[in-house]
């Protein structure tokens, strides 16, 4: 353990070292917010202060009254009331406390007079006057039924209330100070205002003071302690940054609270930040952060590695993991927040049974406004809070096949020759791909849904030569608005009225792209509907049902805007501050775009695929994202890896960076690194910034075109394995790629490993290199399991510890772990829809003696519409296990249906039909066993058909390679149930 | 895929051939047949060790390690070193991945056979493009079919065979023209030479006569001692005008040397703004207007900077700047008194530091004045003999070589040299350009010549572009700016191309191709100086096909030119038809 802790801190060390000696571009500091120059943050971060530097004197001010508590079918109500001290009546907070069917609870805490209206604004706002209370309406499509066995129990201290999975959690709700602990099997998981952080701010009126009394009180910045009226005024009411003044018209709102996890020592999640995965402490110290981390959806130019900083998307979701325990919270707030962490050694407690020290991790959230409403979840696993979170906000979107494959980009293919030219170089170097995409210049002026007549002059000729392959377009569409008169759309939005509103409820003019521009506001569903229109092949014209959409732009960014966002007292639909929902207006116009692209076929609908740049719980429900504007270099493409990582833990698996890197250009090892790293980027994506030098893979020249050709073939070659946790991403939330603490929960040494991962479910390890001129990797293998390299099958035994492993620059770290079993079609082809039907290989990854047994899954279906949801699909599993008997078979495989039969639809029966030819190809057993040796044949009994035998051949071990075996062409149908005796 | 083309025009020739040959198994070419006799066993080619029961031929599952039992699948296209590597599943040694067969082989009855790539059999597309009977399509994997289109496309591409033929003829007959019209001017040039040559042997005659004619005059001259008027008063007067000349030149030198330090300074403060501004500023909002700015400073910055390390002028000019009783150099008041009497040659002589020769001079000037006339010109005479002794031995000064003091004669006899010698020197010149420009090479035959200096244009997006041949390559904009100099004619250069070609025949296709580079023109932001590489294929007239930016500043240009026409060079539109993406 100790060992760990010094590895950890050296570790982040050497990291801050790097950082220091190698120049990259530096993000412009003067344009974000530290927490300082944002006076709630600055505000509650001082009520921390004082409660930490007072511990024993401290008390929160807030009550909850027993008598006011009422428990109802998983509900509990109360109010809880905050003292002002003397002289102030208390104000009142109605608490909400759900208990949930899934076993997780919803503490929600609304205001009174604002839930009431029963307040003034400033400057004649038009704002609404309640509390944001719809971010759940976005955020939160199912999972919400009460837990109505959930049973109280009152004593005058607090309130007890047993719930959850055979009632094995228990929530103790302090009644003073208002306090919640959460309990499972007789320990405390998760305390919320332990610290007493708890912190809303209720309203106000503006007391304008004598202009004497304001410079005493200026002179005077220490808050009295515990006084309405000497606390520090001057972010209340007014707040400049950068030139822009937020004229605040609802005074101080935020809400803020401490959530305590005792005895866990990592935390992961929040994302979006370029950091390790494992959350580090923000209130200063060695090799801590000294801000807390911030989610407030920003277009930051040029971020920084190993920062709190804010980036494009967030999801406030977080992770606290020790040795076989996980639990997590989800703080669902729109506005800016922030978290402080601190990780405190405390002295054992004498009356737990642990020995030695123990680590509490401290959070602090608090957000700027809305309501404070946090769900808990008591796991016991990672997958168990993934899930539960998925539950309640949505799986990611089952996307449509192509999607999953290889994605060339660029800023810009100048023209539809261009693009032509590019799509035969692919065919001509047999290089596989998909998708092409057109960036911001394909556009007339800059004016959205319009082609530029000059460079684009034949759109759909463009699009129907891609459809020859079955490749696609995906083409950018941002929320801004050309301002300019001869333009319909910016004349329909301004007409209907469907743009954000300033603060003086006029149209928001800001300055983007397009220069002057308007921004739709896709809170409003007359909007949404209007944004439909637009994307009718009649009304887009020059598209194809290949064509696709990028929505970037969408935290949203505005040039001229407050840290490049749009001003907090803005307006949108409903008459809600921009404050109050910034972080859900990326969500918003994916939404209105996926909607759209629907209704472009509504006959067959097909899945529509929209890339997003800002994200917010939810958002994982529409399709991809990605890290936004990175950097050619070595460290950002290290830093790819725990940021699609932290997605992955956090709902969010469709996830990747820019292979490549935006700005700058790489190197040619740089960039065939990032592509053997890329192609495991659930969205694999290349992409480059509008002043860099050409670098399709064709263009890298040998040996690198060659690399990076086999290394997006092998992306190519594993997609049925891809496209299997795809769905099971979109069943149950699952991750794409798994850190290793989701994997081995109780696998200590290795919780802050964030730069290998697994894939899906299927026993693949990847570990790329990240680092310049490394000729090998070191990979962490759990103690006890036995790993084979993807290519040559050497074998690696895990002890618990890194061992090193060679990779020259043609050779990509993977490994397979005995125990799977994973699908893969070898054939290359042009592009991904056209292996639908090619055969497939079985991989069969045996472990030791011990471990002979193995097992993975198959999901496919057509790729591109909804007839899944009508059972058209196949979802195979397959089993391997050894003999037990000496006179019956050595080894049997078996597929298996994952379908209920009863399930089978008019479309299910045609689907399966049509797959019918589909069959596989090849069994290649890893780690065969050596009684195989001599044998020729097997034996195939498959439903409907004649017994009948297929070729076997083994290959022996040697040199540290394992045996293996092949079964030649057993032909069994990849819809069909079957068995394969060796 | 190279070495297949031999064999894709073998297969041409042996098409009829093999019509009458006992049915190959699928997708096997005709050069391919031996292998496939067998009707019991089947050895790999590559490895015939390896020995396969025939059903194993044609089973869509891959046995050899070079692919060869799999001619009508796709079982074998994984073989490939642009594949993953996997342990070799199907060889016995090591055999190299490396596939036995060009492809999937397409008979496209009706029209030309071809190979398909093993990548594209059964992949539920129709490459009609080089399987035109559909063949490739024969698992009609998702249900597709692949009608036969070898017919129609046949005919078509017939017909646009004949049109090329025919073009082709009229390409190869135009640059039979521009090689006859490259020959004529080339014969201009040599005649010219020949002209030159003549005219030059003549023109230095001349020289040489007017040289000697004027060495004659000068002799004659520089001999005469004038005797000149008292230009005391005028040198006085001449002096004072000097003086306040020069006063006013310093002072202005002096404003205009302090107007140009507020400006270097006003420049200092602006470069650093600008500098600072292009540190600063977001690239990513590509904001025109300000992207353009920032290259137009980056292009300034990287110009030379005229006034860096200019310290030794400024000491110069403060030197200069001094009022001359400080500087000593020139004492006014030694010029603006009233002169002695002397004539022309004291002052020379003062100016000069022969004391010898000065004595001497003025003591025999002195002497002369008691002599009566005719000794007087004798004396005049002699002494004048000695002076051109004293001249021409170096002991004395020549007379000053001042037009106004410089008779007629001289000036006349010199102008008449200065022309022979101009005359001479225009020939020699021109000479010299046409006799490297007969060494210049102007590609094959020549032919070139005839092209140069004409230009072809062509736009593309917001710019038009233009060639000129063997001079510079040009990018106009449409809306405004000028024009950005894309690269100067440098070099005749071949690559190889390997592009297909379209229907109107506008393509470079396949094989060596000349090029022209032009290297060396505008300094590009964040890049080198434009260069642009001119690919050529014979096409019946000039045309710009196509230009494209390799990468930031590189551009290509694909250029259909008679010049490049032949049968014998590359660019030949016929090689272009050869289906080798194989």
């Amino acid at each position: 353990m100790l060992l760990s802790w010094i590895r950890v801190d050296l570790l982040a060390l050497l990291v801050c070292l790097l950082c220091n000696v190698i120049p990259i571009a530096a993000v412009k500091h003067e344009n974000f917010k530290r927490c300082d120059q944002s006076g709630f943050c600055r505000r509650n971060r001082a009520i921390a202060d004082e409660a930490t530097s007072n511990e024993d004197s401290w008390a929160s001010p807030y009550t909850l009254d027993p008598a006011t508590i009422n428990v109802q079918n998983g509900v509990l109500k109360g109010i809880v009331s905050k003292s002002l001290g003397e002289g102030y009546g208390p104000v009142s907070f109605p608490l909400t406390i759900t208990f949930l069917e899934s076993g997780v609870v919803r503490v929600s805490i609304d205001e009174e007079k604002r839930q009431k209206g029963d307040i003034e604004l400033r400057h004649g706002s038009v704002a609404r006057k309640e509390r944001y209370n719809e971010a759940s309406k976005w955020a939160i499509v199912g999972a919400l039924n009460n837990d109505r066995r959930a049973s109280p129990s009152m004593a005058a201290e607090a309130t007890t209330i047993i719930y959850g999975p055979d009632n094995s959690y228990k929530a103790v709700i302090k009644h003073f100070p208002f306090a919640i602990d959460f309990w499972r099997a007789n320990e405390i998981h998760v305390k919320f205002n332990g610290k007493g952080f708890l912190n809303m701010e209720h309203w106000r009126p503006k007391i304008e003071k004598p202009a004497k009394e304001a410079i005493e009180a200026k002179e005077d910045q220490q808050p009295i302690e515990n006084t309405d009226a000497g606390e520090d005024e001057s972010t209340w009411w007014e707040e400049s940054f950068g030139g822009n003044t937020d004229s605040k018209p609802k005074g101080p709102e935020s809400v803020g609270l401490d959530i305590t996890f005792p005895g866990y020592e990592h935390v992961f999640g929040i994302p979006q930040h370029a950091g390790p995965l494992s959350l580090k402490q923000t209130r200063g110290g060695s090799g801590n952060f000294d801000e807390p981390y911030r989610l407030y959806n920003s277009d930051v130019f040029e971020y920084e590695m190993d920062s709190p900083m804010t980036l494009y998307g967030a999801i406030p979701l977080m992770q606290a993991h020790r040795k076989d325990s996980t639990v997590g919270v989800f703080w669902l707030n729109a506005a800016e927040t922030w978290i402080d962490i601190v990780k405190t050694k405390v002295r054992t407690n004498p009356l737990s049974l642990g020995t030695g020290r123990k680590i509490d991790t401290q959070t602090h959230w608090f957000s700027e406004a809305g309501l404070l409403d946090v769900f808990v979840f008591l796991g016991p696993t990672p997958r168990d809070i993934v899930h539960a979170y998925s539950d309640l906000t949505g799986y990611t979107q089952l996307p449509p096949h192509f999607a999953i494959a290889y994605h060339q980009c660029r800023w810009n293919y100048v023209s539809d020759d261009d693009v032509r030219e590019v799509d035969r170089k692919f065919d001509k170097h047999n290089i596989p791909y998909d998708i092409i995409w057109l960036d911001l210049e394909y556009t007339n002026e800059r004016k959205y849904f319009q082609w530029d007549p000059h460079t684009f002059p034949d759109p759909l000729g463009m699009q129907t030569q891609l459809d020859a392959h079955a490749r696609k377009l995906v083409v950018l569409i941002d929320p801004h608005i050309k301002n300019t008169h001869d333009y319909s759309v910016v004349d329909d939005l301004k007409s209907k009225s469907l743009a954000v509103r300033n603060k003086d409820n006029d149209i928001y003019e800001g300055w983007c792209w397009p220069g002057s521009a308007h921004w739709i506001d896709c809170f409003s569903p007359d909007a949404q509907k209007w944004w439909t229109s637009l994307f009718q092949y009649k009304t887009f014209q020059g598209t194809a049902p290949n064509l696709f959409i990028w929505n970037d732009m969408n935290e949203p960014s505005v040039f001229n805007g407050p840290e490049t966002t749009m001003p907090k007292d803005n307006i949108h639909y409903g008459n809600w501050e921009h404050r109050d929902l910034h972080n859900i207006n990326g969500l918003t116009f994916v939404n209105a775009t996926y909607n759209a692209l629907l209704q472009r076929d509504p006959k067959v609908p097909k899945r529509p695929f929209v890339l997003t740049r800002s994200f917010f719980s939810g958002s994982q429900r529409m399709g991809a994202m990605w890290t936004g504007d990175n950097q050619a270099s070595w460290p950002h493409l290290a830093a790819s890896i725990p940021m699609v990582l932290a997605n992955n833990i956090a709902g969010f698996p469709f996830s990747g960076a820019d292979v490549g890197g935006f700005f700058g250009n790489p190197e040619k090892d740089l960039l065939t690194r990032w592509y053997q790293a890329g192609i495991f980027y659930p969205f694999f994506r290349a992409h480059a910034h509008i002043d860099t030098r050409r670098r399709e893979p064709y263009l890298a020249g040998e040996p690198y075109t060659k690399i990076i050709t086999s290394a997006i073939r092998l992306r190519y070659q594993l997609l049925p394995t891809w496209y299997t946790a795809f769905h099971q991403a979109s069943v149950d939330g699952s991750p794409i790629l798994r850190p290793h603490y989701y994997v081995y929960p109780g696998d200590e040494a290795a919780f802050h490993i964030d730069d290998q991962f697994f894939i899906g479910s299927t026993g693949l390890l990847a570990k790329p290199v990240v680092s310049e001129g490394a000729n090998s990797v070191d990979i962490y293998l759990p103690a006890g399991k036995t790993f084979y390299d993807y290519f040559d099958y050497t074998v690696y035994r895990g002890v618990g510890k890194s061992i090193p492993f060679s990779a020259p620059l043609e050779k990509i770290p993977l490994l397979m772990q005995g125990g799977h079993i994973f699908p893969r079609k070898e054939r290359p082809r042009k592009s991904s829809g056209l292996m639908k039907w090619d055969p497939y290989t079985l991989v069969v990854v045996l472990g030791d003696e011990n471990e002979m047994h193995a097992e993975g899954e198959l999901y496919i279906d057509d790729g591109e519409t909804f007839d899944y949801g009508e059972g058209a699909f196949i979802h195979r599993k397959f089993t391997y296990a050894p003999s037990i008997s000496s006179n019956a078979p050595m080894g049997i495989l078996r597929s298996q249906s994952l379908t209920p039969p009863s399930k089978e639809s008019k479309k299910a029966k045609a689907y399966l039909q049509s797959m019918e030819h589909v069959r596989i190809e090849k069994i290649v057993v890893i780690n065969a066993p050596s009684q195989w040796d001599g044998r020729a044949s097997v034996r195939i009994l498959e439903d409907g058909q004649r017994e009948r035998n297929a070729g076997l051949r083994y290959w022996k071990a040697e040199g540290g390679k394992t045996a293996w075996a092949v079964v030649r062409n057993p032909n069994v149908g990849i819809g069909k149930g079957w068995k394969i005796e060796f | 895929m190279r070495p297949f083309d031999h064999l894709l025009l073998l297969s041409t020739t042996l098409c009829s051939v093999v019509g009458t040959e006992a049915p190959r198994p699928r997708g096997v070419g005709p050069e391919f047949s031996k292998f496939y006799k067998a009707t019991d066993s089947f050895k790999c080619i590559s490895n015939p060790s390896v020995v396969l029961d025939i059903a194993q031929l044609n089973d869509d599952f891959c046995d050899c390690p070079d692919g060869s039992d799999e001619p009508g699948t796709s079982a074998c296209s994984y073989l490939s070193d642009l594949s993953p590597t996997t342990p070799s599943d199907v060889s016995i040694n090591d055999s190299v991945k490396t596939l036995a067969l060009p492809g999937f082989y397409c008979k496209n009855k009706g029209h030309q056979p071809s190979y398909l790539p093993f990548l594209s059999v059964n992949d539920g597309v129709c490459d009609y493009d080089l399987c035109c009977d559909g063949s490739d399509e024969w698992a009609k994997v998702g249900g597709i079919s692949c009608e036969n289109r070898c017919k129609e496309l046949g005919k078509e591409w017939r017909k646009n065979e004949e049109t090329r033929q025919k073009t082709l003829g009229a390409a190869q007959k135009k640059r039979k023209e521009l090689v006859a019209d490259a020959a004529r001017r080339r014969k201009e040039v040599e005649d010219r030479i020949q002209s030159l040559k003549t005219q030059i042997e003549g023109a230095e005659i001349k020289v040489k006569d007017a040289q000697a004619t004027m060495l004659d005059v000068e002799r004659q001259e520089r001999g005469k001692v004038i005797k000149g008027p008292s230009k005391a008063s005028k040198t006085g007067v001449l002096a004072g005008l000097a003086k306040e000349r020069i006063e006013e030149l310093r002072t202005s030198l002096a404003d205009v040397r302090s107007q140009r330090d507020s400006a270097k300074s006003r420049l200092v403060e602006l470069e650093k703004i600008l500098s600072t501004f292009k540190e600063e500023y977001n690239p990513n909002f590509n904001d025109e207007g300000v992207k353009r700015a920032v290259r137009s400073w980056e292009e300034f910055a990287a110009r030379e900077k005229p006034w860096e390390g200019d310290d030794a002028h400024d000491r110069d000019l403060d030197e200069i700047s001094k009022p001359d009783s400080e500087s000593g150099a020139i004492n006014w008041d030694e010029w603006e008194k009233p002169e002695e009497d002397t004539d022309v040659d004291v002052r020379e002589c003062t100016a000069d530091s022969l004391h010898l020769s000065h004595k001497l001079t003025f003591s025999v000037y002195k002497i002369e004045e008691y002599l009566p006339g005719p000794v007087r010109d004798w004396v005049d005479k002699r002494l004048r003999d000695l002076r051109l002794l004293l001249i021409d031995n170096g002991i004395l000064a020549p007379t000053r070589d001042s037009s106004d003091s410089e008779s007629k004669a001289v000036t006349d006899a010199r102008s008449s040299l200065q022309a022979a010698e101009d005359g001479l020197n225009d020939n020699k010149k021109e000479l010299t350009r046409h006799e490297d420009d007969l060494k210049k090479d102007y590609g094959l035959d020549d032919v070139f010549r005839a092209l140069k200096g004409q230009c072809v244009s062509k736009d593309s997006g917001e710019y038009t572009y233009e060639l000129c041949w063997m001079e510079q390559t040009k990018q106009k904009p449409k809306k405004r700016g000028g024009d950005t100099g894309m690269g100067n004619f440098v070099r005749f250069d071949t690559i190889a191309v390997d592009d297909e070609v379209p229907a109107d025949g506008k393509g470079l296709g396949s094989g060596q191709r000349v090029v022209l580079r032009y290297e060396n023109g505008q300094h590009c932001w964040n890049g080198p100086n434009r260069s642009t590489l001119v690919v050529l294929a014979c096409a019946e007239s000039d045309e710009i096909w196509k230009i494209t930016e390799e990468e930031k500043c590189v551009y290509r240009m694909e250029v259909g030119t008679p010049a490049v026409c032949s049968s014998s060079t590359a660019g030949n539109p016929a090689s272009n038809q050869v289906k080798d993406e194989l």
